[in-house]
């Protein structure tokens, strides 16, 4: 059974299309990454799902559950990182997850329990009594993610959970994530703007833009399936010539130069080769020559960019 | 839902006597509280303090002042900080999270209100009651207690109101002021009002026994708190919330 299926969800503000005829299809377990960049949609999807909008048009299941007719029933099985923490600052991290506990009818045992158990592998539990307030904000961003899981939900929803971390802090909480995920086994529905991040904890991702999902499948399927792969070529006496003869070779698809490097797009990877050939021939003298898959970031900006001709 | 409601009361009340709290009412706050209005002025007021009828009024009005002092950050606060859509994604249902917090405001005014009855009456009876224990008179004790109640909830529901319209806690908290001077006003405006109406007044309120007077008071706000908390119930909707 899946986790999440949409069919055709919509959603406007005013004439601003926030999310356009999205269809899509979660299994449970999977940890699914939504990307896409600032106002693409990702954030209304995630209040569509949890009920907290309707949607104008189209229907979405959470768990088997209608989010327009049974959203309490979606709610009590999901947790949710939004946006902002939604941190208590004035209440001690115990207090703040003792609170969520309450709320979902846990009792005291459980609470103490639970709170241990999230707290330790994140390094938290020495300062549980502490109130947040004075906390650093990958901290707090490490005690929300615990008190998304709290209450042990099926799903969750993490909306840009590293967003305005510093690198170490990203990092360390992608690390937490990593270990909880696995520690839990929840199906994981995740938007970022940050493909490093998707492309290390996501199975499945998906590419919105402008509301309309522009692709969907695992970071290798999509990097293969809309990104040609790539020959990066270090070498000297690159000249214009032997340029412009690498370009019109018929398995190039397109040509860089950045700082003395020939990034090279093939049709097909495997004839690589001939293209070393060709530059030894013409006298290039070759340091390094690296053959590389496109990155998720690529596919990202590539698939964004068709949408954007499409739209022109 | 009664869990539900204890516990986003209980949260909301923990907050409130937080020590050191950005709302001002902190727990040093509050035993100044309860020394001014416990301890000060009963001894200056003397035995009058706890035996004349005229200091209901004190006990009537009090709950709306601190009640005015903390409810506004109720709704307009969490959106401020950005608690409030974390706290709508959870299973919590509207009327639970609208009650508890009307139900924290309400308990906060009444419990502070009979905390500094009780201070006062100790106070009074250490400082002037030589001749035997002194008490409030039975009718106005008990209609201390009511009005407490029926002040806080007026006050905790006009609150919530203007907290859930308020798009941050210092409008919040303006309004409320203004909200205040209006309810005030006919007690300031009593100077100017010609002295044979006044007596005329009187009069008419002589003849009217104070327990009726105090029961009609009583059911007319009971109601006009039943119509705010419906207005509450129509306002306080996740999808609006959320987009605010």
């Amino acid at each position: 059974m899946n986790a999440i299926q949409t069919n055709q969800l919509t959603r406007s503000f005013g004439a601003l299309k926030a999310v356009d005829r999205l269809t899509l299809e979660i299994p449970r377990g999977t940890v699914f990454g939504f990307l896409g960049p600032n106002g693409s949609g990702k954030t209304t999807t995630i209040r569509l799902l949890l009920g907290l909008l309707d949607a104008d048009q189209g229907s979405a299941q959470v768990l088997g559950f209608d989010t327009r007719e049974q959203p309490d029933e979606v709610r009590v099985r999901c947790g949710a990182l939004l946006e902002h923490h939604g941190l208590y600052e004035r209440l001690s991290a115990a207090e703040n997850l003792d609170y969520y506990g309450h709320i979902w009818h846990m009792s005291k045992a459980d609470r103490e329990k639970r709170i241990r158990e999230l707290l330790e592998p994140l390094d938290l539990y020495e300062r549980r009594d502490e109130p947040i307030g004075r906390w650093s904000r990958g901290m707090k961003q490490k005690l929300a993610v615990a008190r998304t899981l709290m209450h042990r939900p099926e799903l969750i929803f993490l909306d840009e959970p590293t967003a305005g971390l510093d690198p170490v802090a990203s990092s360390a909480l992608r690390e937490d994530l990593s270990t909880l995920v696995a520690q839990e086994g929840v199906t994981i529905f995740l938007t970022t703007h940050n493909l490093a991040e998707a492309e290390k904890l996501c199975d499945r991702v998906g590419v919105i833009n402008h509301g309309h999902l522009l692709a969907v499948g695992s970071p290798s399927d999509l990097r293969s399936k809309t990104s040609a792969p790539r020959l990066f070529v270090t070498g000297k006496d690159i000249t214009s010539q032997i340029v412009e003869d690498v370009k019109n070779h018929p398995l190039v698809q397109r040509l860089q130069q950045q700082n003395g490097r020939l990034i090279v797009d093939l049709n097909d990877l495997t004839r690589s080769h001939e293209i070393v050939a060709l530059l030894v021939r013409a006298g290039v003298q070759i340091d390094e020559v690296r053959k590389e898959k496109a990155d998720l970031e690529d596919v990202f900006l590539q698939l964004v960019e068709e949408e954007k001709g499409g739209e022109e | 839902m009664i869990a539900d409601v204890i516990t986003v009361a209980t949260k909301e009340l923990r907050e409130i006597f937080t020590f050191g709290d950005v709302r001002g009412r902190s727990k040093f706050s509050l035993l100044i509280l309860v020394l001014i209005f416990g301890i000060v002025i009963p001894l200056q007021n003397g035995r009058d303090w706890v035996t004349s009828p005229i200091s209901i009024m004190v006990w009537g009005w009090m709950p709306f002042l601190w009640v005015s002092g903390i409810v506004a950050d109720l709704f307009a606060g969490e959106r401020e900080r950005h608690t409030l859509e974390s706290l709508l994604a959870t299973r919590l249902s509207d009327r639970s999270i609208l009650f508890g917090k009307l139900f924290a405001a309400l308990t906060y005014g009444f419990s502070l209100t009979w905390l500094i009855m009780l201070a006062s009456l100790i106070t009074v009876n250490i400082g002037f009651g030589s001749e035997g224990l002194l008490f409030y008179p039975m009718e106005m004790f008990f209609g201390a207690i009511v009005f407490s109640i029926l002040i806080s909830g007026l006050s905790a529901c006009i609150g919530v109101l203007v907290s859930l319209r308020a798009g941050s806690v210092r409008q919040a908290q303006q309004m409320m002021s203004a909200g205040m001077l209006v309810l005030f006003l006919p007690f300031m405006l009593i100077q100017f009002i010609p002295k044979s109406w006044l007596e005329a007044a009187g009069n008419l309120l002589d003849n009217i026994q104070p327990v009726q007077v105090a029961v009609w008071l009583a059911v007319i706000l009971l109601v006009v708190e039943l119509i705010l908390i419906a207005i509450a119930r129509r306002m306080f909707q996740r999808s609006k919330l959320i987009l605010d």
